[in-house]
């Protein structure tokens, strides 16, 4: 942990070197499912750290709208249900 | 059940699944450290297949089944604990955590944040916290120009917030648990969705089993 941040800790904002942050930049273009298809060279870092910080809010939304049903369901839901789940996610 | 009470009281990442042994070199983490610092970015994109392995999501999904139930049938009294969402988000996320076997900050840091407590009393404790802050930067932004701070930088500090233990990180180790961040969210919200079709329906097995959802 602490060699890590030692080593990649420099004194400009830029990091280490602008090939390796635009290469990270880059692998986090192709997660985000907007930006996907645009062509990297189009797409400022600019954006692609605004993409990714509404990314992550979006799926912090969903992940929370589902526990929300889950609660819900995991509440209603008797034990041999459940427990029926639990088999077939085993099984598949 | 020994890995259920790790997952859910203990701050304790690895070793809670005998069957993810999963043969692309995730063993042993004290190895790759000594190793090199320059391996990180290797490491990065191993995690990154990790998580759309769909056995991977199997295993979340039983965890998070178990976990769950066990969570659930507690009954806690209710001025104590918080809201059965807020629970259930809770123990998703620590299971998630508990699956990236402590190589990213931001599993160890979800692992070792307390469980929520009764809303209220952590509502006031941030609130004049954060309202402090804010003003004391914008009253030294008067005086110079007004957006001094470039683009990349207020979106980084953005990022840092939203991925949990990550904020003093560097720039390129930020991008670096924000990829394996996503694609983590990514399986829960496959893992749980398919969870929920498979609790609500009791119908198709195609929820887990088959296609992913992205």
């Amino acid at each position: 942990m602490s060699s890590r941040r030692s080593s990649s800790g420099a004194p400009t904002s830029a990091g280490m070197t602008d090939a390796q942050i635009t290469d990270l930049v880059s692998k986090l273009q192709q997660l985000i499912p907007q930006l996907r298809s645009t062509h990297s060279d189009k797409v400022s870092a600019a954006k692609v750290l605004q993409e990714t910080c509404s990314y992550i809010k979006t799926l912090h939304r969903e992940v929370d709208d589902l526990s929300d049903r889950l609660s819900q369901l995991l509440a209603n839901t008797d034990s041999n249900t459940a427990q029926a789940a639990i088999i077939r996610s085993l099984l598949m | 059940m020994a890995s259920l009470e790790s997952i859910i009281n203990a701050p304790e990442p690895s070793t809670n699944n005998p069957e993810t042994t999963s043969p692309d070199a995730d063993s042993n983490p004290n190895k790759r450290r000594k190793i090199g610092h320059r391996t990180v970015a290797a490491d990065a994109s191993l995690n990154h297949l990790h998580w759309t392995s769909q056995s991977e999501q199997q295993i979340y999904s039983t965890n998070l089944l178990r976990t769950l139930r066990h969570v659930l049938r507690r009954n806690p009294s209710p001025s104590t604990t918080a809201s059965k969402p807020r629970q259930v988000r809770y123990a998703a996320d620590r299971v998630l955590a508990a699956a990236a076997k402590g190589r990213t900050r931001w599993s160890r840091a979800i692992l070792s944040s307390p469980p929520p407590f009764n809303n209220r009393r952590m509502l006031h404790k941030k609130a004049p916290a954060a309202r402090k802050k804010v003003t004391g930067l914008r009253s030294m932004r008067n005086g110079m120009e007004k957006k001094k701070l470039p683009a990349v930088e207020r979106k980084t500090r953005v990022l840092s917030r939203l991925v949990p233990g990550c904020r003093k990180l560097s720039f390129p180790n930020l991008l670096e648990e924000a990829t394996d961040y996503i694609s983590a969210l990514e399986m829960q919200v496959r893992a749980m969705t398919a969870l929920a079709e498979l609790l609500a329906g009791g119908g198709s097995p195609s929820g887990l089993a088959g296609e992913s959802l992205s």
